[in-house]
């Protein structure tokens, strides 16, 4: 089975990726599959400054919970009240409508220590 | 061990085939016990054939003093009718330990699911969950549930004085671990009022306990205040109660308590100095934050009611360290009794019980009051169950009197005792009184 994964975003290992442009945060499409059917959506407050590698929430699936990683350190500028709602967002659209919140970045730099789309294609073969 | 018992299933040559098969030639072989720990002795337990332990035993226990017991403090002698023994005793709910599969185990849920729903009623919140062990444990998780949900720093848990040590202990012990202190509130002995509280709370407050009836039987008319104090400094506000007396005051969730814990064993249990059944219910903020068990209603796949232990991503077995408490049992057949016993009491049942109790404790103290060198209750209020009395002689000797004559009171200090009553004890009201006013002549 093959998975979605769009070149032009960064990854973490621990399946999050990030958008350098826009600094939109989300999990892969690899992650939603894993997880099975999400029902409920943990996220930080607007606002709040995360660490990178920092817990930010939960995503909790009808047979896991799994905690979520910020891949970079920053200020979260934007969440997705959509996903409080709707969930299933996140297995139908994980790189469109299922996004999580946006971070504003405190250091680019921070950019270099994530995957690559190859790279983290490559993980998840 | 010989085999032929008819307690152990497996005879010798079972445990000798199941020996040679893992190829070991001893069962100690299979433990690596240290020595440390071992014990080497001889238990010095005499056998005995049953007709002469269970008449030792008997004759042991006739030395026990039979006392009327007027105590309560947390624990309570409510008549459980027998229809609750008769139900609750068939194997099918007796020996059912745990309801993981709901496809056998559809009555057992259905009652626990009752049970929450009585909880939600009672409380006036809107989840209850099938129980901690006891009012103490429901308290420290609660404790817990606050430092989580919590925005700003701080763990302190601020209780009342009239908090039994007990229950502050548990408390304490549960705490530890997460990092909360609890603090109690000065001049809070008899009553927590907001003006002490507002002395004492801080934004390193993550909750406010406060019981009704207290620990001391009082009604607490000021809950409304104290919780608005608690959500105006971001704490928690927990509410101890009792399930028979919210039947009749306003439910403390309407009162603004974020959660419930309380004891429900005396709608479960006859006597039993010290089981309990805990209560927590909380609102539906904290759905994904509430400890234990959880029974939910669903629809099995011909689109019948079916019942299922639910939202179980928040224990250990599946979030292991992160979940949401280490307890991953409950009081499942003290809950079914509970509901039993509620559903054959009815509304009207558990409200009219409820009343008893204010009648019976208030009749009581007027007729200690009456009695020269005591005033009761102590302190002006209404009082559930029952109350604290003053006397002039020392407390602890008039108890001790007491107890000579047949009754227990509790003596709290040298001028304080505690006086419970209940449908069990109503008749020896007389009897009690009459002791007290020679004891104190």
């Amino acid at each position: 089975m093959s998975f979605d994964v769009p070149t032009d975003l960064h990854y973490m290992e621990s399946h999050e990726w990030i958008d350098p442009d826009t600094g939109r945060v989300g999990i892969s499409d690899f992650a939603q599959d894993e997880l099975g059917d999400i029902v409920f959506v943990d996220l930080p407050d607007e606002g709040d400054e995360l660490a990178q590698g920092e817990d930010f929430g939960v995503v909790e699936s009808i047979k896991a919970v799994s905690d979520v990683y910020s891949p970079v350190s920053g200020a979260v500028t934007a969440i997705n009240e959509r996903v409080f709602d709707e969930p299933e967002l996140l297995n139908e659209d994980p790189y469109g409508d299922g996004w999580l919140f946006e971070i504003e970045l405190a250091d680019a730099g921070e950019l270099d220590d994530l995957l690559s789309g190859e790279e983290y294609a490559s993980q998840i073969e | 061990m010989t085999g032929g018992s008819p307690f152990v299933p497996h005879t010798e040559a079972d445990r000798q085939a199941m020996l040679d098969a893992v190829g070991v030639s001893d069962v100690e072989e299979l433990f690596d016990v240290p020595a440390s720990v071992r014990f080497d002795g001889d238990l010095d337990v005499p056998a005995r054939s049953e007709a002469a332990v269970r008449s030792e035993v008997a004759t042991t226990l006739d030395r026990n003093a039979s006392l009327t017991e007027f105590l309560g403090r947390g624990h309570y002698d409510h008549y459980v009718p027998s229809v609750v023994d008769r139900i609750s005793a068939r194997s099918e709910f007796l020996t059912s330990y745990t309801q993981y599969q709901p496809e056998v185990a559809q009555g057992f849920l259905q009652a626990l699911f009752e049970y929450q729903s009585m909880l939600v009623e009672l409380t006036g919140l809107p989840i209850a969950n099938a129980s901690m062990y006891d009012a103490a444990t429901a308290l420290g998780e609660a404790a817990l549930l606050a430092s989580r949900v919590r925005d700003a720093d701080g763990s302190t848990v601020l209780v009342p004085e009239y908090v039994r040590d007990e229950r502050v202990s548990v408390l304490e012990n549960y705490g530890a671990g997460a990092g909360i202190s609890v603090r109690r509130v000065p001049g809070t002995a008899r009553t927590l009022s907001p003006d002490p509280l507002a002395d004492a709370i801080d934004q390193e407050v993550a909750a406010v306990y406060a019981e009704t009836p207290t620990a001391r039987g009082r009604i607490e008319e000021s809950l409304g205040g104290v919780g608005d104090l608690a959500h105006q400094h971001d704490a928690l506000f927990v509410v101890g109660s009792d399930p028979i007396a919210m039947a009749l005051l306003e439910a403390p969730g309407y009162q603004g308590a974020d959660v419930v814990i309380g004891d429900a064993s005396v709608l479960g249990l006859p006597t039993s100095y010290g089981m309990g059944l805990g209560i927590f219910a909380t609102k539906e903020d904290y759905l994904r934050q509430v400890p234990g068990r959880l029974v939910g209603a669903s629809t099995d796949d011909a689109g019948r009611r079916a019942y299922t232990l639910t939202l179980q991503t928040r224990e250990q077995h599946i979030r292991r360290e992160r979940a949401t408490s280490n307890i991953c049992t409950n009081q499942a057949w003290v809950a079914l009794r509970t509901a039993m016993h509620v559903a054959h009491l009815g509304p009207d049942g558990l409200i009219e019980k409820a009343r008893r109790m204010v009648r019976l404790a208030s009749d009581l103290a007027d007729r200690l009051d009456g009695i020269a060198g005591i005033e009761a209750p102590a302190s002006d209020g209404h009082y559930f169950r029952e109350f604290v009395a003053e006397t002039d002689r020392d407390a602890q000797a008039l108890a001790a009197d007491l107890r000579d004559r047949g009754f227990a009171i509790h003596a709290i200090d040298d001028h304080e005792v505690q006086v419970a009553v209940t449908e069990t004890t109503a008749d020896a009201t007389d009897d009690l009184v009459a002791a007290i006013r020679e004891v104190t002549a």
